[in-house]
């Protein structure tokens, strides 16, 4: 029997033993009433708090000044090199690409944008843009495509993304509801909170299991 | 009487082991705590229960029709859909899919999916090594242990062990340090997650309408599982669909709290088919494996609702039997309140012990973010498997509900069991029969008074004013 | 007001004193008590061990020697429950059910009978002059919350809250005696959260728990005397003798 075909015959087989119940439970709406968040709320304050109790590390800064808040990131950290990835429909742009690595590269920072294991396993930061981001839980929202990969939010021990606070939804529904009005949805999507953690031994908090065990999140407030 | 008797050894042998006992109650108290105030903080967190519950309910209700859907949307975007009725059929499926690729080493997400059908023992006969990469089931695998719980598998372990397992099976330098040990264990993974060829997942939520797969980590094993390897093996039981992506967040906010307390766990990931044509890297293929392995048995039984079970962990860390003897004790992959209703309708007899097993305190059905009333099912459940009871058992009961019935020999009864318990000087008993041994041995028990109540009522008390 | 007193059979066998203290309280308030003498067991054990045809034998027959009583009072909110919520259901005669039902609704716990039909203000009564604690007894959910019992206790300030006070006693029946280790560990973590408190006083509505605590605590060589509410009120009400 072939894969499909097994698949059929096992829903056929499901469909003949198992009968609806007398009492029918209907689908609820797929409504968002149940929401923590409002939109009225101060969304950047609320995702700052959610975004540091998750163990991100914000830093609200004004367009100006993100680079400046970049550079001593990466010179608290001593990172050598860094992945930038542009990928559009996140903040950070061609432009604030380029104005980062002018920026980095005269501190003697080696600045990549290839993402080969070769780049992704050795370089000490990757700085990214996000599609999203939720105030409700300080979530990021990354996805997979042709501007971005899958190990870039993931490989390097430190993950700086690059929020514009208008990017910013107030509770989980809208993040849903967002994703819901693409015309297909990425391969891979991330709903990213906080860095890579385990508790597995003993309880003890450790970050940076698998992931990143530092995320900087750079909010650019409006200017 | 002796499967009682083997399950008694068992829990006893258990509840002595006080290294275990220890580490589990610290665990499970501190998720119990976190939990609580993750949900005090979370607003209409009843209601979100409450239609967590229908969601879930109503799928079952209509599982063939959003399986049809969901199949067909996970093929519409390019993946594989197989089907396995048992564990034998699941393990055939996935091993087939390495050696006819030539697959040759595994990484694998946390999944008790993969526990249930024994998945790594079959892959390693097939030549294909397989590696665990959550840091528990890790440990677990390098120490050749089984995990005890569905959602910290090493509860049971304390960081000596752990440091122990670590220095002998990686010949690291040997460290307590739980962030030392954990930065270990990252670089030895690391180099796996380079070479690896082979992906293989549970999955937290399969959605209907859009075929996404939803995996929830802290870790981050789960993103490296499903982003590095060339093929992407997925592993979900039939029951654990949702129709709609506009779902997602009703389960979202509950999950992590209900088993950590957390908000949010740290990754999400929603995997909609392989990598696209222009997709930077990723898997190109992606196999989904529907698993039956007794699921519609329980679907087209007397308690379906079971199957609403999100795998979240909250009713172990709230059973007060769990916290005294750890999972291992309940001899199945699914330990605690819910593994005694899911291991004996999913594997029979062997396990008629473990409904048993509980006090019926409840704390289980409180916590549950899909109101699975599990005492009630305990209770049924019970009920089901009333005439497998030892004859000893059946004849005491249906003698005991004789006696209940007739108020005189009841009366006698009274009688009796105060003769029967010798008086220790003090008006407790020094000993008795039966099933009172089986009291005396954790606790004293009062010689009932020479004057029952209703003895009192006669001499006098009913005829005051 | 007419009152039928369900006494319960582990309170009838083992804690007379509860049973009599119910009676003298309630005539405080004006009752006039009855006592059914056919009464034997709601037979709760049989169901929580899924013997239901055993149990439905004797909710019939507790229906039957209840059923003309306006008002039935228990102390037990485990007993109360089994005969309002699980009784009716395990009766398969829809004729049995129906009559189930309508004493189901004449059941009422003790303490939620003297505040919702008598109104009385029970923190406003109760006495202690040495520290106390309680245990909120797994079964008492449906009946009444921790928060009730806790307010019942008064605003003194001998009242020493456990940080869990809904924690199980681990008894569960034929559990205790089937799986006695298990059943002991949790008591042992139970009388631990007691003894926290520091209060060597613990109220507890419960006759089962009481008799695996007790047991437990007299085992263990703790210090801890277990009392029911109804046995508080007496004795703060002057109705009762305190005891030692």
């Amino acid at each position: 029997m072939s894969v499909e075909a097994a698949v059929r015959a096992f829903l056929d087989r499901l469909r003949r033993r198992v009968r609806l119940p007398a009492k029918k439970t209907e689908l609820p709406p797929a409504d968002d009433t149940l929401r923590a968040v409002e939109p009225s709320l101060d969304l950047a304050a609320r995702f700052v708090a959610s975004a540091e109790a998750a163990g991100c590390r914000v830093h609200r800064v004004g367009t100006a000044d993100w680079t400046a808040q970049v550079a001593r990131i990466v010179t608290e950290h001593r990172i050598a090199s860094v992945l930038v990835q542009v990928e559009p429909g996140t903040a950070l742009t061609p432009e604030r690409a380029a104005d980062l690595t002018r920026v980095l590269a005269d501190r003697g920072v080696s600045m990549m944008t290839e993402t080969s294991d070769a780049v992704l396993f050795d370089v000490g930061a990757a700085v990214t843009g996000v599609l999203s981001a939720t105030a409700e839980t300080g979530t990021l929202v990354c996805a997979s495509g042709a501007a971005s990969a899958r190990g870039a939010t993931l490989i390097p021990p430190v993950h700086i993304a690059v929020v514009d606070q208008s990017q910013l939804v107030a509770d989980l529904y809208d993040t849903f509801a967002w994703l819901r009005r693409r015309d297909e949805l990425p391969a891979n999507v991330n709903l990213i909170t906080g860095p890579s953690k385990t508790a597995d031994i003993e309880g003890v908090l450790v970050t940076g299991m698998h992931g990143p065990g530092v995320v900087h999140v750079i909010l650019l407030e409006p200017s | 009487m002796s499967r009682t008797n083997d399950t008694r050894r068992r829990l006893a042998a258990a509840v002595a082991d006080r290294r275990v006992v220890a580490a589990v109650h610290l665990a499970t108290w501190r998720k119990v705590d976190a939990r609580a105030e993750s949900f005090a903080r979370l607003p209409h967190a009843e209601e979100l229960r409450e239609r967590a519950a229908q969601i879930r309910q109503h799928t079952l209700d209509h599982l063939p029709a959003y399986l049809e859907q969901f199949v067909g949307q996970v093929e519409r975007r390019g993946g594989h859909v197989h089907f396995a009725a048992d564990a034998a059929a699941a393990c055939r499926i996935v091993c087939e899919l390495a050696t006819q690729r030539g697959l040759t080493l595994a990484v694998k997400s946390k999944s008790m999916t993969t526990e249930e059908i024994h998945l790594n023992a079959a892959l390693e006969a097939a030549g294909v090594r397989v590696v665990e990469t959550d840091l528990g089931e890790f440990i677990v695998q390098i120490d050749r242990d089984r995990p005890s719980h569905i959602i910290t598998p090493i509860i049971h372990k304390d960081r000596r062990q752990v440091a122990e397992a670590m220095a002998r099976e990686l010949g690291c330098p040997y460290t307590e340090d739980p962030a030392e040990l954990t930065r270990i264990a990252r670089a030895h993974l690391r180099d796996i997650f380079r070479r690896c060829d082979l992906g293989i997942t549970g999955v937290n939520f399969g959605v209907a309408e859009t075929g996404t797969l939803c995996l929830v980590t802290n870790e981050g094993n789960g993103r490296m599982t499903v982003s590095r390897p060339r093929v992407h093996v997925a592993l979900l039981g039939i029951e654990k669909i949702i129709p709609r992506l506009a779902d997602l967040p009703v389960f979202l906010k509950m999950l992590a709290r209900s088993s950590t307390g957390q908000p949010m766990g740290s990754y999400t990931t929603l995997v909609t088919g392989p990598r696209r044509p222009d997709d930077r890297d990723g898997p190109a293929e992606l196999h989904v494996v529907l698993l039956d392995n007794g699921r519609s048995d329980i679907l087209a039984g007397p308690m379906p609702e079971v199957l609403r079970c999100v795998r979240c962990g909250a009713c172990l860390n709230a059973c007060p039997a769990y916290r005294n003897v750890g999972g291992h004790a309940y001899h199945s992959v699914y330990p605690g309140p819910i593994g005694s209703l899911l291991s004996p309708l999913l594997y029979g007899a062997e396990h008629d012990a473990l409904p048993r097993v509980s006090s019926l305190c409840g704390a289980c059905g409180l916590v549950c973010p899909v109101k699975i009333d599990i005492p009630a099912l305990l209770v049924r459940l019970r009920a089901l498997t009333r005439d497998r009871q030892p004859a000893l058992k059946r004849w005491m009961l249906r003698g005991w509900g004789w006696v209940m019935r007739r108020p005189w020999v009841y009366r006698l009864g009274q009688k009796t069991l105060r003769a029967l318990l010798r008086d220790d000087g003090r008006g407790w008993a020094r000993g008795g029969p039966g099933p009172l041994r089986e009291w005396l041995c954790e606790r004293d028990l009062p010689r009932p008074p020479a004057r029952s109540f209703r003895r009192l009522w006669e001499e006098g008390l009913g005829n005051e004013r | 007001m007419d009152v039928a007193l369900f006494v319960t059979c582990l309170t009838d066998t083992f804690y007379p004193r509860v049973g009599e203290a119910v009676v003298r309280v309630l005539r405080h308030f004006g009752c006039r008590v009855h006592f059914p003498k056919r009464q034997t067991c709601c037979g709760q054990p049989a169901y929580n061990s899924g013997f239901h045809p055993e149990a439905a034998a004797l909710i019939r027959r507790l229906v039957d020697v209840f059923h003309d009583a306006e008002c039935i009072v228990t102390p037990s909110a485990s007993c109360a429950t089994m005969v309002r919520r699980h009784g009716p259901a395990l009766l398969t005669d829809e004729a049995a059910a129906e009559m189930a039902r309508q004493v189901a609704g004449r059941v009422h716990e003790f303490a939620t009978f003297l505040r919702d039909r008598l109104h009385v203000d029970i923190g406003a009564l109760v006495r202690f002059d040495k520290p106390v604690t309680f245990h909120y007894p797994c079964h008492a959910r449906e009946v009444y919350t921790v928060d009730d019992l806790r307010r019942w206790l008064g605003n003194s300030e001998m009242v020493r809250t456990p940080a869990r006070p809904d924690l199980c006693c681990g008894f569960g029946g034929l559990f205790a005696v089937e799986y006695p280790e298990l059943s002991g560990a949790m008591l042992g973590d139970k009388l631990d959260e007691l003894m926290r408190t520091g209060a060597r006083l613990v109220v507890c509505n419960e006759a089962a728990c009481t008799l695996q605590m007790a047991g437990g605590a007299r085992r263990r060589g703790l210090p801890l005397q277990f009392k029911h509410l109804a046995e508080v009120l007496a004795e703060s009400l002057g109705l009762m003798e305190p005891t030692p």
